[in-house]
């Protein structure tokens, strides 16, 4: 059965109609996570060369068991970005002759095949194999393997129940949220040490080798309950939705702005109302958090200085990359009858870009709380926020006219996270690769305070030409428009 | 009004739409009626400017609609759903519309009184979301608001294929209603061939993108359209 239906997948991928745009991108995507697997496993082979020079005079079997369960926390933090949840409609199969729990079982193998699942493998073993195998034989080796399997089905299962925890109760956001910001504020105030639980925990192992018993039972408990709800729950999504009461809102301080008021308020119900727009939303909080990985006070010595620029650039402009990419996408469910209605495009797109500007604005003004850390922190955000509103818009909201898929907003969300997957990222680092060339270049040439000058010289300069960029993408909308439309009916 | 000159669209080579001429007068009603894929809703889009055309222009108001958006201001249009953004409710998108061609919200409120019977209470007021709405409900959300803009020209897509049997009727008497005291332009397309007659004082026959017939509504109208649709 569940060989059935993984086939049928497999044909869903290859059949729809999206399938010869998507191949290229797909190979594209193929052979970087195949070049990330390569860097991951020399990483793996070299870990015994690299880490008595990190760590030196440490032992280093001890240093590797402590930075297990450092790499894994991260791990949950990139799974929490990158997974997805399996998607499969499932509706035709609930009424066929399946058991829900073959449903089950179907979404919670097809779910394991993931590039996160293959990497800290690829990682791990190599050290395990020829370093602690060599030690302390090979049956503690073995424990080792199945330990990290066990931690890996764990932060499997436990992302995707709490992702779909989310969609059902946005409050578990909250709560996810709130519990990793304070995890990561203990560690960084050294109050509680990742490192010290994780060498603790690995190096009792290797005295007993069957402590691995305790992660593996995690793990399995990790998959039972997420088993568990999604029986209970594979219907869900149509009984909650019928019970609940919809409010009209208003937002009559955006009625001042006339036209252009009345665009952001829909702007605002539009992201505020659909699941897909809620997890752009969710992205820009959560990068948010990303200052206490990057801002630290180590890394503001000058030979790290492009990471920060690099962090500042995706704080403060994360929202405008990822709303901004979709900007006509996100209305094609009701594109036709946007276009017949007397809005000008030019409106619209202002409107646009008074909303990217007043939520970047938001983010840096929030962020410079980072600036306790280090005040060089804030001219780098400065820049950042800068260069973000006066060009990133622009090339954003330029590509946005030249993408031609619609998004369903309204796919049922229980089995469905797109949107939030690799692609993106391929897509974000091209906004971001521009300034960080202009700036390396720049800080080689001079220094970094001119890098950064110029970053945010130019983003301010386009600013100011912010109504000839409006009209000239304005102009490249018009010449697509009919292309655009065709492509957003097509479902 | 409208005036239709050499209009040409194709999809790979099949011709969808093929008008060489056709022009309609201020406060007429035309009907087009035709078996599926005949280019009606093609047609309709090509007035909209929603698609390309390949050869030839459609002219409002003596301005091509390709080239000016004037149109938009007088011009109301409901085809599919795609015409509604969906996560608003009722209310909303009405207030949304009215505010595109400066009616207050309490203006807006007012209007929505005529449609009291038409909206049969399922619709303000629900506590739903446009997309949470029946596909009938949906479209009566749909003409209310092309009817709240006051259009000059008004173009509906099959109006009466969702609707109940005395929405139905609701709405060709508030179309009659509405024409007047309100002069308007008006497209319908449908296949319920006794209502099209009943409404539309002409109708257009289309067959493989072409209009075969082009005639005013008589008493014999409706058999001669009984007698192009028998199998």
């Amino acid at each position: 059965m569940t060989f059935t239906l993984l086939s049928h997948q497999w044909r869903s991928f290859w059949r729809s109609r999206s399938a010869g745009k998507n191949l290229a991108a797909q190979i594209f995507i193929g052979f970087m996570s195949l070049y990330l697997l390569g860097c991951a496993f020399f990483l793996g082979l070299s870990l015994q060369h690299f880490l008595p020079r990190v760590f030196p005079g440490q032992d280093i079997i001890r240093v590797f068991c402590g930075l297990i369960l450092y790499y894994f926390s991260i791990d949950i933090l990139m799974r929490f970005m990158v997974q997805e949840l399996p998607i499969l409609s499932v509706q035709p199969y609930l009424a066929q002759n399946i058991r829900r729990s073959q449903l089950v079982r179907f979404l919670n193998i097809r779910s394991l095949f993931h590039f996160l699942n293959l990497l800290p493998l690829v990682i791990f073993v190599p050290f395990i194999i020829t370093v602690i195998a060599h030690a302390h034989g090979p049956l503690v080796a073995g424990c080792f393997i199945i330990s990290i399997l066990g931690v890996i089905i764990f932060n499997h299962f436990l992302i995707l129940y709490v992702k779909r925890k989310i969609i059902i109760n946005s409050w578990w956001l909250v709560g996810f949220l709130g519990a990793v910001g304070i995890l990561i504020a203990l560690d960084y105030f050294h109050v509680f040490s990742f490192r010290s639980l994780s060498t603790s925990l690995f190096t009792s192992l290797i005295r007993s080798p069957w402590l691995c018993i305790i992660l593996v039972a995690l793990g399995l408990g990790s998959m039972v309950n997420n088993s568990r709800f999604l029986r209970k729950n594979l219907y869900f999504e149509e009984i909650a939705r019928r019970g609940r009461q919809r409010q009209s809102t208003e937002y009559t301080w955006l009625q001042q702005w006339g036209l252009t008021g009345e665009m952001v308020a829909l702007n605002l119900r539009l992201i505020l109302r659909n699941k897909r727009t809620k997890a752009v939303v969710l992205m820009t909080f959560v990068i948010m958090l990303y200052g206490f990985l990057f801002y630290k006070p180590v890394y503001m010595k000058s030979a790290h200085m492009p990471m920060i620029l690099l962090a500042a650039l995706f704080i403060t402009g994360i929202f405008i990359m990822n709303f901004g990419q979709f900007l006509f996408a996100w209305h094609s469910g009701y594109f036709d009858g946007l276009m017949s209605l007397p809005i000008s495009i030019r409106e619209f797109i202002r409107a646009q870009f008074m909303m990217f500007i007043a939520v970047s604005t938001l983010t840096f003004v929030v962020t410079s709380l980072y600036g306790l850390i280090s005040w060089k922190i804030i001219p780098f955000q400065f820049a950042a926020f800068l260069y973000n509103i006066g060009i990133n818009t622009v090339v954003v909201v330029y590509f946005s006219t030249r993408s031609y898929k619609g998004i369903d907003l309204n796919r049922s969300a229980t089995f469905n996270y797109q949107g939030t997957g690799m692609s993106q990222w391929i897509n974000i680092l091209l906004v971001t690769l521009i300034p960080m060339l202009l700036y390396l270049c720049l800080a080689w040439l001079f220094n970094d305070w001119v890098g950064l000058t110029v970053l945010g010289g130019l983003g301010l300069i386009s600013l100011l030409l912010q109504n000839w960029w409006i009209n000239w993408l304005t102009n490249q909308f018009l010449l697509r428009k009919h292309t655009i439309l065709s492509g957003f009916r097509e479902k | 009004m409208i005036t239709v000159n050499n209009i040409l669209k194709a999809y790979n080579g099949n011709v969808v739409v093929n008008i060489p001429q056709l022009s309609t007068r201020q406060g007429e009603m035309v009907g087009l009626v035709g078996n599926n894929g005949a280019g009606k809703t093609t047609f309709f889009r090509l007035l909209l400017d929603l698609v390309r055309a390949d050869k030839g222009e459609i002219v409002s108001n003596d301005k091509n609609v390709a080239t000016t958006e004037d149109w938009k201001q007088y011009t109301a249009a409901y085809l599919d759903e795609g015409f509604l953004i969906n996560y608003l409710t009722p209310e909303e998108y009405f207030y949304f519309v009215g505010s595109l061609h400066n009616r207050s919200r309490s203006n807006v409120d007012e209007f929505l009184k005529n449609f009291e019977l038409f909206f049969d209470g399922s619709i303000l007021r629900s506590g739903k979301y446009i997309r949470d709405l029946s596909k009938g409900n949906q479209f009566k959300v749909g003409i209310a608001a092309c009817l709240l803009r006051e259009p000059q020209v008004l173009i509906l897509d099959e109006p009466f294929a969702n609707l109940d049997p005395s929405s139905q009727l609701r709405l060709i008497k508030m179309l009659k209603e509405w024409q007047g005291r309100h002069p308007m332009t008006v497209f319908i397309s449908s296949h319920d061939i006794n209502h099209i007659t009943d409404v539309c004082s002409r109708i257009l026959l289309m067959e493989k993108g072409r209009i075969i017939r082009d005639f005013d509504t008589t008493a014999d109208t409706l058999q001669e359209l009984e007698s192009y649709f028998k199998v």
